[in-house]
């Protein structure tokens, strides 16, 4: 008898158990006085920093790297540029009578994997969508649980794999079509360049980049090598040697900026003796303008050029206008902010579909997030940009900027080739991710 | 032959940043017989610290006072955290000073913030021209200036009253304390010459075109093979060690390409750690360190 009470008080908790981790996944919701229907992460009491205390909060995540991994120069001004954004969204009414939050759940990844799922753990049950998940590999980490939940989240990352999934709302080119176009363009302005060499992360970042390198390389009949290196900058002599080995006419460099000191420093320094003088262009997470302060410097001018997937801080479209209008001049100035702006507007689209719907649950939103056609990125992508129900090739956005190191640019770049879809990436099928984690 | 000078010049500039990493383990070890795993701390705060007085006062003002700095963080770390320890068990205070190394790296990193902080040496990466070969100016200066640093610390230690404290204290504790010699003022002086040898090899290690971020403490990791490689209690084995592990290191480098897919792209990473152990194996005190004889 005792042991039949043990196990029914244990089927209780079990059950008592299952119900309360039910509830972060609850699609019931209830419906607030404008009839909007809400579940997770949306509330009736003001964000703690409303601008209107009479309106509701939309409490949105941000998972990014804010304090020692790689892409933490990057990472801080992105998360800052999306509390601007989301600010300016506030002030001008919010969305569907609420107001937004993002500074609320902010956590650290430290760019690991598992860090980025603990963190993850902690606030999903607090917020309607991710307003930012910094890196792939971080990513691809949580990405099962965003799935299971309905939980619409931004990628600050440019892996081909997002445009395959729903909950992701990816912006711009991917790293393997920025390569594509990169590729394009060094053919283009230097038709003897025979050979490709890409020097990579392993990973969604660098091996994405690298496979699109392949895959361009290949229809221009170029040869093509690939070189993995590791973060960290003592860690770049076996890729160095590689490179002045094998001596390829272009370099596609996709690292952190410390990596590419290293690696275009290295070969920069042997250039008086050998002559050898590669093209190298980086993948956009690859920049930073201090490198234009570095010892690297005069390699970087001489043979470097970057990509992107949009154009940097001081272009002239309205959406650059409002972002420079709401931001200032911040210091040290770095394209993060750019990233940051540019990302957060399909997610703004996403909100005000499904308020429009009446439906801000999670499933309202991931529903109102796959049915968008375009999104009005203020001229920061072309128009068309923002195509999440036109499947993943139907969908993906295949222009990319390429720019120079320039030291008077506010950035540290100026764009040398306004945006602009190359001939491999306009004929490229993306069937499937370029790459996919084993 | 242009290869192996280039190789040789850049395995001696980066064994010259693992031998002043190495000799401030040496040094700590000798005079307190504790492994003060702090050295990569102090080698991060250093740099940190150069970065920032570089851009008032230049390259070669910096150094010097950056490493002043360190010495007196180091001292006044140990002061506060190891000089209480004293007659603990060695294990105890090795510990503690893991728990320094992570207090102050996360202090440091602190203050390098966003930017890219870089040490703007006057070397950059330019080359100059030596067996007619192209070798980087930044590993001549780290091998020269680690050449003055290793002579001025023999000459310390040979001609000054405190270097013979040292040499004293070290040999044996009680005996030079009954002798007058303040074996305190040798615990702080031992850590005030490691930290600022730390803070030198970590503006080195920031030369050429890198810059000074959390990761750099890393690189004050591979002196541990190096000073377990060169002997625990030998000088002359820290400094041989730290230019014979990077000279190794470079050439690995070079030619991993070579090496099967399986062993990874980066070989040359792990390649003190298996030099030491092969070492090991043949020498278990290590290639200059004193054979300890035990009754057991």
């Amino acid at each position: 008898m005792k042991r039949l009470g043990a196990i029914a008080a244990a089927a209780v908790l079990v059950l008592a158990g299952a119900l309360a981790g039910c509830r972060g996944a609850d699609s019931t919701g209830t419906t607030d006085a404008s009839g909007i229907k809400t579940d997770i992460g949306v509330t009736k009491e003001p964000c703690p920093s409303a601008i209107d205390k009479a309106k509701g909060c939309i409490y949105l995540g941000t998972i990014s790297d804010l304090s020692v991994g790689p892409f933490f120069p990057l990472a801080v001004p992105i998360t800052n540029a999306q509390k601007a954004f989301w600010n300016r969204v506030n002030k001008a009414g919010g969305i569907g009578g609420k107001e937004i939050d993002v500074t609320t759940y902010v956590k650290d990844n430290k760019y690991n994997p598992q860090t980025h799922n603990e963190v993850y753990q902690e606030i999903k049950g607090k917020v309607l969508a991710l307003a930012q998940t910094l890196g792939s590999p971080t990513t691809a980490a949580i990405l099962g649980d965003l799935k299971a939940n309905n939980i619409v989240a931004v990628p600050a990352s440019w892996t081909s794999l997002w445009a395959f999934e729903d909950v992701i709302l990816e912006s711009g080119a991917n790293y393997c079509i920025e390569s594509m176009n990169a590729i394009d363009y060094a053919k283009g302005a230097k038709p003897t360049i025979k050979s490709v060499m890409a020097v990579h992360y392993a990973g969604d970042y660098g091996d994405d980049a690298a496979a699109g390198a392949k895959y361009g390389a290949e229809k221009l009949g170029l040869t093509f090598t690939d070189v993995k290196t590791d973060p960290g900058a003592a860690n770049q002599a076996g890729a160095i040697a590689q490179i002045l080995t094998a001596k390829p006419d272009l370099i596609i460099l996709t690292t952190a900026p410390t990596e590419a000191a290293v690696i275009v420093g290295g070969i920069g320094a042997q250039a008086q003796t050998t002559g050898y003088a590669p093209q190298v262009i980086g993948t956009s997470p690859t920049w930073n303008p201090a490198l234009n302060a570095s010892a690297a410097a005069p390699a970087f001018a001489a043979l470097y050029l970057q990509s992107g997937p949009w154009q940097t801080w001081g272009a002239n479209t309205p959406g650059h206008q409002a972002m420079r209008a709401a931001l200032g001049t911040p210091s040290p100035l770095v394209d993060g902010y750019t990233a940051g702006w540019v990302w957060s507007y399909p997610l703004k689209a996403a909100l005000e579909k499904a308020a429009a719907n009446k439906d801000l649950t999670r499933a309202g939103l991931l529903a109102a997030a796959k049915s968008l056609t375009s999104v009005d990125y203020e001229g920061m992508l072309p128009s068309g940009a923002g195509n999440y129900a036109g499947g993943a090739d139907g969908g993906v956005v295949r222009s990319t900027v390429i720019s120079k190191p320039d030291k008077a640019a506010p950035t540290g770049v100026t764009e040398v080739l306004p945006p602009t879809v190359g001939p491999t990436a306009q004929g490229f099928k993306l069937e499937k991710a370029c790459y996919t984690p084993a | 032959m242009t290869e192996a000078v280039q190789i040789l010049s850049r395995g001696l500039g980066i064994g010259s940043v693992y031998a002043l990493l190495a000799l401030g383990f040496v040094i700590i070890y000798k005079s307190t017989r504790v492994i003060s795993f702090a050295q990569p701390a102090f080698m991060l705060a250093g740099a940190v610290l150069a970065t920032y007085l570089v851009i008032p006062l230049g390259f070669f003002a910096a150094v010097p006072l950056a490493a002043l700095g360190t010495a007196a963080l180091a001292l006044g770390v140990e002061r506060v955290a190891v000089r209480p320890m004293v007659g603990r068990p060695a294990f105890t205070v090795a510990i503690i000073t893991l728990g320094v190394d992570v207090v102050v790296r996360v202090f440091a990193s602190a203050f390098i913030g966003i930017e890219l902080r870089q040490v703007r040496d006057p070397w950059g990466l330019k080359s100059t021209i030596i067996f007619g070969t192209e070798v980087q100016q930044r590993h001549i200066a780290m091998l020269v200036t680690t050449a003055v640093i290793v002579a001025a610390l023999y000459a310390f230690f040979r001609f000054t009253r405190m270097g013979l404290a040292m040499r004293a204290a070290a040999y044996d504790q009680e005996a030079a304390m009954a002798q007058g010699i303040s074996v305190g003022a040798v615990f702080a002086m031992s850590w005030a010459i490691a930290g600022a040898l730390a803070a030198v090899g970590g503006v080195f290690a920031a030369t050429g075109g890198g810059s000074v971020e959390q990761t750099l403490w890393i690189i004050a990791l591979v002196a541990l093979p190096v000073i377990i490689l060169g002997g625990l209690d030998s000088l002359l084995g820290a400094v041989l060690g730290g230019l014979m592990v990077g000279v190794l290191q470079e050439l690995v480098a070079q030619y991993q390409q070579y090496f099967p897919e399986w062993m990874g792209g980066n070989i040359s990473v792990i390649t003190p750690y298996v030099v030491m152990l092969l070492v090991l194996l043949v020498r278990p005190y290590g290639l200059f360190g004193t054979r300890e004889v035990e009754r057991v």
